[in-house]
C-alpha cells in the first residue's frame, strides 16, 4: 500500500515531465515552420 | 550567490521567452488576432489551455493545502478535472463547430440576439480584468522578491512585459508563449518532487503514506461539509468557459482537436494536483509544523535546494503567472473588440486589429491599477469564479443545446446571477452561511426559467439567425 502510493505519485511526476517534452516539440516545430507567406514569395 | 543565481535566471527566462514571442510573429489581421486563423495544433492547444489555468493558487496554494490538508484538496481539484473533461464532451466541438464566432459572446450572440452578445462581452471584459489584476498581484510580489523593487514598479515591469507580447502576438502569440511557459513549468517542477521525495524524505513510502493520512484525516475534521461544497461548486463551475479557454476551443484545427485538448487539459490538472499535493505532503516532515500555507513550497525549496532551488521556483512562478495573465489580457481583448465595439460600428479589418492591440493594452493597465487593491491570490480568484459562473454559465450552455432559447431568458439569467453574486460577494457578505456562488447560480438559472416562460414562443432568436445556427447543426 505505502509502496503503491509512492509509486502512483512519481509516475503522476513522470507523465507531467512527459507532457511537456511533448509540447516542447511542438512548440519547437511551430516556431521553427516558415510563414506562409515566405513559402509563397521563395516560390515565385 | 542565491540571489545572483535568482537574477541571472530570471532574465535568462525572460529572454528565452522574448525569442519564443518574436518567433511566433506579430499578427496582421484580426482572424490572426482573435483565432490564431483556426489552425492550432493538438498539443499547442492542450499545453495552452493547460499554462493558463494553472496559476499561483494552482501551484502555492495547492502545496499549502496537500501541507495542511492531505489529499482532502485533491479531491476537491478533481471537480476541476470533470469540468474540463465535460467542457471537452459536450461544450468544446459545439463551439468549434460554431461559424464566423470569435468569442464566447459572439456564440451567445449566434444563439439568442445582439443585446445577450453585448452583455456577455461587458461580463467577459470585466471578469479578464479582475483576473488579469490578481495575476499581476502576484507576479509583482515574485518580482519585489527577487529585485527587492516597490511593489507597483513589480506590478508595472510584469504587466508591461506581457502586454508588449500579448498585443502585438494576438492568440496565436499568446498560446505559443502559454507552450514555452508549460514546457519550462511541467519539466522544473517533476524535478523538485522527485529530488524531494529521492534525496529528502526520511522514512521513503512509510514516512509519506504516514503524513498523508494525518493531514487527509485532520483535514476532514477541520472542513466544513458545507465548505467542501462550495469549494466543490467553485472548482466545478468558476473557470468553465472563461474567455481564454473559449478562445482556445475556437482556434483549433478542428473540432476533435478541440474536444480532445479539453480532455487531456482535465486529466493533466487531476495529476498537476497530485504532485502539488505531494509536495505539500513530502514538506510535512522537512519544514515545521506552524509554517503559513502560502510559504510551504518556498519554505520547502529553501530547506532542500537552497541555491539552485531558489531560482528554479521563481521561474518556475514567473512561467505560471505570466502564461495566465497573457491569456487573460488577449482574450478580455478579443471580446472588447468582438462583443462590444463591433456590434454598435462596421469595422475594417485593420480597425479591428488596431481596437484588440489598444484594448490589451487598457485592460493591462486596469490590471496593474486593480493589482493593488486585491486582496490576496486565492480570495481574488473566489470573488472571478463567484462573479462568473452564475453571470455566464447558465445562459451560455443552454444556448448551446437548446433548440430556440429566448434572449429574454438569456439577458434575464445573466443580469440576475451577476446581481445576485455581486450582491452576495460584496454588499452583503455576512447575509447567508453558503458561498456566494450557489444562491447566484440557483438565482441565475430560476431567472432563465421565467425568462423561457415570459417570453413564450415569440422571444426566441430572430428567423434568420436561427436558421443559419440549425444549418451549421453538429460536425
Amino acid at each position: 500500500m505505502e509502496v503503491v502510493l509512492l509509486i502512483f505519485v512519481v509516475a503522476g511526476a513522470l507523465s507531467i515531465f512527459i507532457s511537456g517534452i511533448w509540447v516542447a516539440i511542438a512548440l519547437i516545430r511551430a516556431i521553427s515552420a516558415p510563414r506562409v507567406g515566405s513559402i509563397q514569395k521563395n516560390n515565385v | 550567490m542565491d540571489k545572483v543565481l535568482a537574477v541571472v535566471a530570471v532574465v535568462a527566462y525572460t529572454a528565452a521567452l522574448a525569442f519564443v514571442a518574436v518567433r511566433a510573429r506579430v499578427a496582421r489581421e484580426f482572424v490572426d488576432f482573435s483565432l490564431a486563423r483556426r489552425s492550432l495544433p493538438l498539443a499547442l492547444i492542450f499545453g495552452s489551455i493547460a499554462a493558463a489555468y494553472v496559476g499561483p493558487g494552482f501551484t502555492i496554494g495547492f502545496v499549502g493545502k496537500g501541507f495542511k490538508s492531505g489529499f482532502l484538496f485533491w479531491g476537491i481539484g478533481l471537480a476541476y478535472a470533470v469540468q474540463n473533461i465535460l467542457v471537452g464532451l459536450l461544450i468544446a466541438p459545439r463551439l468549434r463547430s460554431l461559424k464566423d464566432c470569435h468569442t464566447l459572446g459572439d456564440a451567445i450572440g449566434q444563439k439568442y440576439d445582439r443585446k445577450c452578445q453585448i452583455l456577455a462581452g461587458v461580463i467577459s471584459v470585466g471578469l479578464c480584468a479582475g483576473f488579469s489584476a490578481v495575476m499581476a498581484n502576484a507576479g509583482g510580489v515574485v518580482l519585489s522578491d527577487i529585485f527587492g523593487f516597490p511593489k507597483w514598479v513589480s506590478v508595472a515591469i510584469v504587466v508591461a512585459i506581457t502586454a508588449s507580447y500579448t498585443t502585438f502576438g494576438g492568440l496565436r502569440g499568446s498560446v505559443i508563449t502559454d507552450a514555452f511557459q508549460f514546457v519550462v513549468f511541467s519539466i522544473l517542477i517533476p524535478v523538485l518532487l522527485l529530488s524531494s521525495i529521492l534525496f529528502h524524505l526520511d522514512g521513503g513510502a512509510a514516512t509519506f503514506t504516514r503524513e498523508a493520512l494525518a493531514a487527509t484525516a485532520a483535514g476532514l475534521r477541520s472542513t466544513p461539509t458545507i465548505e467542501i461544497v462550495g469549494l466543490v461548486a467553485a472548482f466545478l463551475l468558476g473557470e468553465t468557459l472563461i474567455p481564454p479557454y473559449v478562445n482556445r476551443a475556437l482556434a483549433s484545427k478542428t473540432t476533435g482537436v478541440s474536444r480532445n485538448s479539453f480532455i487531456l487539459a482535465g486529466i493533466f490538472s487531476a495529476v498537476w494536483f497530485l504532485v502539488m499535493i505531494s509536495l505539500g505532503v513530502v514538506a510535512r516532515s522537512i519544514i515545521p509544523a506552524g509554517t503559513n500555507e502560502d510559504h510551504v513550497l518556498l519554505n520547502l525549496v529553501d530547506s532542500i535546494m537552497p541555491v539552485e532551488g531558489y531560482a528554479i521556483l521563481l521561474v518556475v512562478l514567473m512561467s505560471v503567472i505570466m502564461s495566465s495573465l497573457n491569456s487573460l489580457l488577449n482574450a478580455g481583448a478579443i471580446a472588447f473588440a468582438e462583443d462590444v465595439v463591433k456590434p454598435y460600428a462596421k469595422l475594417t479589418d485593420r480597425t479591428a486589429l488596431n481596437v484588440g492591440r489598444c484594448a490589451t493594452v487598457a485592460i493591462a493597465a486596469v490590471a496593474a491599477v486593480g493589482a493593488t487593491v486585491v486582496p490576496g491570490i486565492i480570495s481574488g480568484l473566489l470573488i472571478c469564479y463567484t462573479v462568473w459562473a452564475p453571470a455566464i454559465l447558465p445562459a451560455a450552455i443552454i444556448g448551446l443545446w437548446a433548440k430556440r432559447p429566448r434572449p429574454l431568458a438569456g439577458i434575464l439569467s445573466m443580469c440576475v446571477g451577476t446581481l445576485v453574486a455581486v450582491t452576495f460577494q460584496f454588499i452583503l457578505p455576512s447575509a447567508i452561511k453558503v458561498p456566494a456562488i450557489i444562491p447566484a447560480l440557483g438565482s441565475a438559472i430560476l431567472a432563465y426559467i421565467v425568462g423561457h416562460w415570459l417570453a413564450g414562443e415569440n422571444g426566441g432568436a430572430s428567423p434568420t439567425i436561427r436558421l443559419n445556427v440549425e444549418c451549421e447543426g453538429w460536425k
